[in-house]
């Protein structure tokens, strides 16, 4: 494995014409968050989705876990995806007619993790998110931040090596996202992933390692100091 | 797999109960009914088949004449050929019984046996005769007069053993006395059996026999004992299996119909599940999205969606096979063995439940689910998930139904199906064509949708029309961003709706035209007829003449019908002698295209109705060979003729060749012109208290014939009603049900028209009109695809499977109620459907994602 | 099982007493026997049998034989002009005596007569029926018969060395003590037989002695008649015995009708007085299938002569249920006299199962 749990270069994407992501390059080691701000429109769920396999460059290379996503047809990727990413989004894309500790334990079933195991680490996992003992609620039954809680908890669950997450506190109010956002980056810190976040939020991007700025299709450093 | 499928599948279905179950309803209503109806059809031709083995008993091969018989010398060359062990020979007589109070003088097969002979092949028939055992009448009373009969002919035809039993026999009326009963015949089957020589005395066969059962000498084949015995013409040596045979393909036409418009429900049902599974799938798609950005693969995904489609067609399938068994149970006692058709003449078949069957059934069930369900996986395991992950666009995912070539690919296979022929003699390729076409409209029904609404919506938009009716200008708006939806929904209506237009013109044109037809060949004022052509009776000769001579009576045209054996493994044809005038026959019968003109140098004249052109081959300027009076005769076909009250053929014939080619001079029926001012009812009333045969004759004026046949018209389509029905009642759960969910799937967008000050009550009349839209699209593309279908049926099925021509007749009055309940319907259940839907608090809808 | 059942029940009907039949049979009255014609049928009589009884094989491996042809006229509307009406029946029974099998070796043919199916003609014996048959040749008086049993077949030639045997009275035998209970009878003794049999595939080439019976009656037994006994002998020495009685159905009483003549080599008859005679069980066989106890054998008194019989085999039982509805035991046996045994021929013997019917 080489050294950065993300190497992203020359990454080119257009869109009807317009040139999205261009030539763009992005490292991020292991371990690292990065947080990518912009305007709306920038690119930076584009990015996103070209980093999870689910959408392919114009140009450039992606290397998860110094794995080249090119390399992989759809199915490899989406083997990837389910071995070595973790994914939180804005709206918590929790699965509503499966329990809070199944939407959990689904990456692990992918996985095909033994049941045992699976109900430790829902358990281990749950505790972390400060939602111990609510395994067998239904989504309905949790507001949205307890609902994005669950969503890092799921996107944390099979130990990946970078979590991508995109606007994870935009539904959310003001001191349910701070909270949410404490727990996303103490989290995966915790775990030894890496993670890249997408925010337009300050507060949230105040906590990661680097910052950076996507603007006319590049990234642009940004550091915690800018400010 | 397993979890995933359980939890995400079973816990779905679970949630959306309502939706599961009309899912799993459309599945079972289709299988049932298709299982039910092969199940009765099924149970009626073994009870057929049950009921010909223990009359033709254990018999290797049987010597069939048609049902005038042959001379009986044939029994003693045959029954001393070495190649025959065995030889039993039959003289079988279908009587009139007299004296019952039946609309029809019922009729009674008798079985004139030697019981000598009758015993080592046929014991069923061996009788049981109270009290010639221990108080013997007689040392011989098994070779003596009278007759045996089964339990059910007894209790049917309300006498004992001792009593006397009234038959019309030939031209004479018979008392035979019933002597015992035949214990071993099959209930429900009405028989009975005398020794043969009384049989050949007192039923008018003497010197003939119509069957020789035989055993064959070890080691000698059909084919060989055929090559040996030189068959009269008209006489055929068959398998044990022919007449089975026979009825099957008389029958076939009239089950594959039957099964066909059962397994109708079954493609409806088919139809309804993709609606709901496409509607489900939509609904999903944020969550599938996420799992396949989570690590489900593309193949997994789509797997997982027919394993959805196969659960719910096994549950239907299952309950299908359930419910079709009671069914078929039901409709057994409620109608019997062939469902009103007229085409078994059998007791009470007893239903049999073949695995194969209903292996054949749920697997059609499933197959009809997975169908359904196989579009809107493949859409959504090929759905980019970076663009599902985010709201929206679900009309994407739709876009591929707006394409316009599958639908034209199928009517264009629809055309080339039609240019088909039948399959033997079941019109397969035209029951395909029918699917292409309906599948075709369906699959063509957005792009006609947005075509009908984009102009709706371009005036409202640019007239007042539109600032007064809002939420039109939205619902009509909604049809043209979104068609795709509303096809969804109406995919069942379109074809319930289609296959009930195209049934309901085709029944009507042939009501209609057998109407017409009714009236064309009943231009008499009264009708005496013995028998059906089918039984072996006849107008007494001292009738004929009393007929004639009566003084209200001016004129009187006797005529014959004799059945005649043209293949063994087909249905006799009947030989109408009459009064024709070669120089003009279309006074007499109801032509179809112009007749050649007959010179006196041609061999007698025929005319042939329509299924002896499809079924034998005859042409208007041809010859045809026809077995009479035990010599082949050739005659010239003149021109072809219109005949609905005989589906297996008939040849209509001038009286005077019959009489002279065959020496017959008796009669069966007669047309009665009165004498200007003479009533009909009263000559009958006269007639019947005069006539030697008034016990069996039966005299109806046109009118009541007409009423009559189309009564038995309407009884033999009532089946075919009740499964049009069913598919209707399938389409209408299914706009419910789509309607339903839709307007769930749109609650975020209903909380967004709240928030703006849409009030409730506009939100529901939006859904309204959606659905109205929606429906008279639906309502359009089903009366363009039935009407299609319609002349596919009148002008393809039903020549090839009936052997009869009819004119198109559109029922307006019963489309227009139709298209009037569907409105109200479809409208109604949107609305309702609505409403569940905007009682989510706006508030919450707007921040749901899905 | 059940059909077939049903089959011997109805066919057990013909074994009932005449009823109400439109049909008259003609009486049997003196007259003198014409031959060929008495020969053939007598289509009008109600019955009538060929009876062919016989010995054949060598003194180590006797077999005993059996052909019988019958016609019976049923009691079928005259008037019917059908072909197919069974104006006349025609039933015929073959059996095999072997007693290596120790059981009768039966086969039995029943149809209505016509189509030249089943026939027994007027003028001369002519009788046939699916494929078995027995007939007289006039020019040598040699009788020919073929029967394809089931289970054997055999064909024969029995030749006659004297004019028929007139029994009773010139040929009219009384069977009861009405005149009227009465028939037309005559013997054909001592036919020397040459014959095929063929069982399970092998044909054996048999010589032999037969005796034939024609009878003919349109009456029935007395009322009180339980059945008979009946034997016809050919004895060595070239002479012929047959005696009847018809045994009274009450237990005890002396028999309804005997009847017993000799014929000498040389064709002097001798008529038995009925008070010479007896019959007298010697021992009997108790049938597994029919409830019944055959006298196997039994002592024949003639005036001053005592004859034996001697079964060739105990079980010669026959159940005819599917023709004529009778089970009786039709046997071959010897003839003995003084413990010595002076000839070979049949006994016959009726109404000894408790449940007995006759047809004919």
């Amino acid at each position: 494995m080489a050294g950065s749990a993300l190497e992203v270069s020359q990454l080119s994407r257009r869109f009807d014409g317009r040139q999205i992501l261009d030539q763009l390059e992005l490292s991020v080691a292991p371990g690292e968050l990065v947080a990518i701000v912009g305007e709306s429109g920038s690119g930076k769920s584009t990015l996103l989705n070209l980093i999870a396999g689910l959408d392919q460059p114009d140009g450039g290379r992606i290397l998860v876990g110094g794995q080249d996503l090119a390399a992989l047809d759809d199915d490899a990727r989406t083997r990837l995806r389910r071995a070595q990413l973790g994914f939180v989004f804005q709206s918590f894309h929790i699965l509503p007619h499966l329990r809070i500790g199944q939407n959990i334990e689904l990456p692990l079933v992918l996985l095909g993790i033994a049941a045992a195991e699976r109900q430790q680490r829902v358990a281990e996992l749950l505790a972390a998110v400060g939602l111990a003992g609510r395994a067998g609620s239904l989504p309905r039954e949790l507001s949205g931040g307890e609902l994005q809680r669950v969503a890092v908890a799921r996107a944390l669950v099979h130990r990946p090596l970078l979590v991508l997450a995109d606007e994870p506190t935009g539904n959310l109010d003001t001191e349910t996202a701070a909270m949410v956002m404490r727990l996303l980056v103490a989290q995966i810190r915790g775990r030894g992933a890496a993670g890249v976040l997408v925010t337009h939020s300050a507060a949230a991007a105040a906590l990661a390692d680097q910052v950076l700025l996507l603007s006319r299709g590049r990234l642009h450093r940004q550091g915690p100091d800018a400010r | 797999m397993l979890w995933i499928w359980w939890q995400l599948i079973i816990r779905y279905a679970w949630t959306w109960r309502l939706r599961t179950a009309v899912q799993v309803l459309a599945i079972t209503v289709g299988v049932s009914l298709g299982y039910a109806v092969s199940l009765i059809n099924g149970a009626a031709l073994a009870e057929f088949n049950a009921a010909l083995r223990e009359i033709n008993g254990e018999a290797d091969a049987v010597i069939e004449g048609s049902r005038t018989g042959f001379d009986e010398q044939l029994y003693a060359r045959v029954a001393t050929d070495p190649a025959v062990q065995m030889a039993s020979p039959v003289l079988a007589t279908d009587v009139l019984v007299a004296g019952t109070p039946d609309e029809y003088p019922p009729r009674l097969t008798v079985l004139g046996i030697d019981v000598l002979r009758a015993a080592a092949l046929s014991p069923t028939l061996m009788g049981d005769r109270p009290g010639t055992v221990d108080s013997p009448a007689s040392r011989f009373a098994i070779f003596g007069d009278g007759i045996l009969l089964s339990p059910s002919a007894l209790a049917r035809f309300n006498v004992a053993v001792g009593d006397l039993l009234s038959v019309q026999a030939g031209g004479g009326t018979v008392a035979l006395k019933v002597r015992g009963t035949l214990p071993g015949v099959r209930p429900g089957s009405l028989l009975g059996v005398m020794d043969l020589g009384f049989a050949q005395w007192r039923l008018g066969g003497l010197g003939r026999l119509t069957r020789i059962d035989l055993r064959l000498a070890d080691g000698v084949s059909l084919e060989a004992l055929r090559a040996r015995l030189d068959l009269p013409a008209g006489v055929n040596l068959a398998g044990p299996d022919a007449t089975g045979a026979r009825l099957a393909n008389l029958s076939r036409a009239y089950r594959v119909n039957l099964n066909v418009l059962a397994l109708v429900a079954l493609f409806t049902g088919g139809f309804l599940v993709f609606s709901l599974q496409a509607q489900g799938t939509l609904a999903r798609r944020a969550q599938f999205a996420w799992l396949r950005a989570a690590g489900l693969e593309r193949g997994q995904l789509k797997r997982l969606l027919v394993a959805e489609a196969v659960s719910i067609g096994t549950v239907g399938s299952v309950l299908g096979l359930f419910a079709g068994a009671a069914i078929a149970r039901a409709a057994l006692a409620a109608l019997g063995g062939d469902l009103g058709g007229g085409y078994f003449n059998v007791g009470q078949p007893v239903l049999g439940f073949p695995l194969l069957t209903a292996a054949g059934f749920a697997g059609l069930g499933i197959l009809a689910a997975v169908a359904g369900s196989y579009l809107p996986a493949r859409e959504a395991a090929h759905t980019p998930p970076a663009a599902a992950l985010h709201a929206g666009g679900a009309e994407e995912v739709l876009r591929p139904l707006g394409r316009i070539w599958p639908g034209l690919a199928l009517l264009l296979a629809a055309g080339v199906l039609l240019t088909l022929p039948p399959v033997s003699g079941v019109p397969l390729p035209a029951y395909l064509a029918i699917g292409a076409i309906l599948t075709g409209a369906i699959a063509l029904q957005p792009r006609i949708a947005r075509l009908v609404s984009r102009p709706l919506a371009n005036c409202l938009q640019a007239t007042r029309a539109g600032t007064r009716a809002p939420m039109l200008l939205l619902a009509a708006n909604r049809m043209v961003q979104a068609p795709g939806a509303a096809a969804i929904a109406m995919a069942g209506i379109v074809a319930s709706f289609g296959l009930m237009v195209a049934m309901g013109t085709m029944v009507s044109s042939f009501r209609g035209t057998l109407d017409g037809w009714l009236v064309q060949v009943l231009p008499a004022d009264l009708y005496a007829r013995v028998g059906q052509s089918t039984t072996d009776a006849w107008l007494p000769p001292a009738d004929l003449q009393r007929i004639s001579t009566h003084p209200g009576v001016q004129r009187v045209e006797f005529s014959r019908a004799v059945p005649v054996q043209l293949a063994a493994d087909r249905a006799a044809v009947v030989v109408v002698a009459r009064m024709i005038d070669a120089a003009d026959p279309g006074a007499a019968l109801p032509l179809v295209g112009s007749p050649l003109a007959w010179q006196p140098d041609m061999p007698p004249p025929v005319w042939v109705s329509e299924a002896m052109v499809d079924l034998y081959g005859a042409q208007v300027g041809g010859m045809l060979e026809l077995p009479l009076a035990g010599r082949l005769q050739r005659f010239a076909v003149m021109g072809v003729w219109r005949d609905y009250a005989r589906q297996f053929g008939s040849v209509a014939m001038r009286a005077e060749d019959y009489q002279r080619l065959t020496g017959d001079r008796t009669r069966t029926d007669a047309a009665i012109w009165l004498r200007l001012g003479v009533q009909a009812a009263d000559v009958s009333r006269e007639l019947l208290q005069t006539l030697e045969s008034r016990e069996v004759i039966e005299l109806r004026a046109p009118d009541e014939i007409r009423a009559l046949s189309l009564r038995i018209f309407d009884r033999s389509f009532a089946v075919t009603y009740v499964l049009e029905a069913a598919a209707i009642l399938i389409g209408m759960i299914g706009v419910a049900a789509t309607f339903s969910s839709q307007a769930m799937a749109r609650s975020r967008e209903f909380g967004m028209l709240r928030h703006i000050g849409v009030t409730r009550g506009q939100i529901l009349r939006v859904l309204a009109l959606e659905g109205a839209l929606a429906t008279v699209n639906a309502i359009v593309v089903g009366l363009l695809a039935g009407l299609v279908i319609a002349l596919v049926l009148i002008r393809v099925i039903n020549p090839q499977s009936f052997h009869w021509s009819m004119q198109l007749i559109v029922p307006f009055g019963l489309i227009a109620g139709l298209i009037v309940a569907l409105l109200a319907c479809a409208t109604g259940t949107a609305a309702i459907a609505g409403r569940r839907a905007i009682s989510t608090s706006p508030l919450r809808a707007v921040h749901e994602d899905w | 099982m059940l059909t077939r059942r049903r089959l011997l029940l109805t066919l057990a009907a013909l074994a009932a007493p005449a009823g109400r039949a439109a049909v008259s049979y003609p009486q049997v009255l003196p007259r003198a026997l014409v031959f060929p014609q008495d020969f053939g049928a007598h289509p009008d009589f109600r019955t009538e049998w060929w009876y062919l009884t016989g010995w054949l094989g060598g003194p180590a491996q006797p077999l005993g034989f059996q052909v019988t042809f019958f016609r019976s006229r049923t009691d079928v509307d005259p008037a019917n002009p059908s072909a197919f009406a069974a104006h006349q029946l025609v039933i015929a029974h073959a059996a095999i005596a072997d007693p290596a099998r120790g059981a009768l070796l039966v086969d039995e043919r029943i149809a209505r007569a016509g189509f030249g199916l089943a026939e027994t003609a007027v003028g001369d014996t002519d009788a046939r029926l699916s494929g078995w048959s027995l007939r007289r040749d006039p020019a040598t008086d040699i009788y020919h018969a073929r029967i394809a049993a089931r289970d054997f077949s055999l064909g024969f030639t029995a030749s006659a060395s004297a004019a028929p045997w007139l029994q009773g009275e010139a040929g009219l035998s009384h069977k009861g003590p009405e005149p009227l209970q009465a028939s037309y009878y005559y013997s054909r003794p001592q036919l020397k037989v040459q014959a095929q049999l063929e069982r399970n595939g092998q044909l054996q080439k048999l010589a032999g002695i037969a005796w034939l019976d024609h009878e003919w009656s349109s009456a029935a037994l007395a009322a009180d008649a339980a059945g008979w006994d009946w034997i016809g002998m050919n004895l060595d020495d070239g002479s012929a015995l047959a005696a009847f009685q018809i045994r009274s159905g009450q237990a005890g009483r002396p028999p309804v009708q005997t009847y017993a003549a000799l014929r000498a080599a040389n064709g002097a008859v001798q008529l038995i007085p009925p008070a010479q005679l007896g019959f007298t069980p010697l021992r009997h066989w108790n049938s597994s299938r029919h409830r019944a106890a055959w006298p196997v054998a039994q002592r024949i008194t003639i005036g001053t002569r005592v004859f034996e019989t001697r079964p060739l085999m105990d079980d010669q039982e026959l159940d005819s249920s599917l023709t004529t509805g009778a089970v009786y035991w039709e046997g071959a046996s010897e003839l003995l006299e003084g413990g010595r045994p002076v000839g070979r021929g049949y006994l016959e013997m009726t109404g000894y199962p408790e449940d007995t019917r006759f047809i004919l």
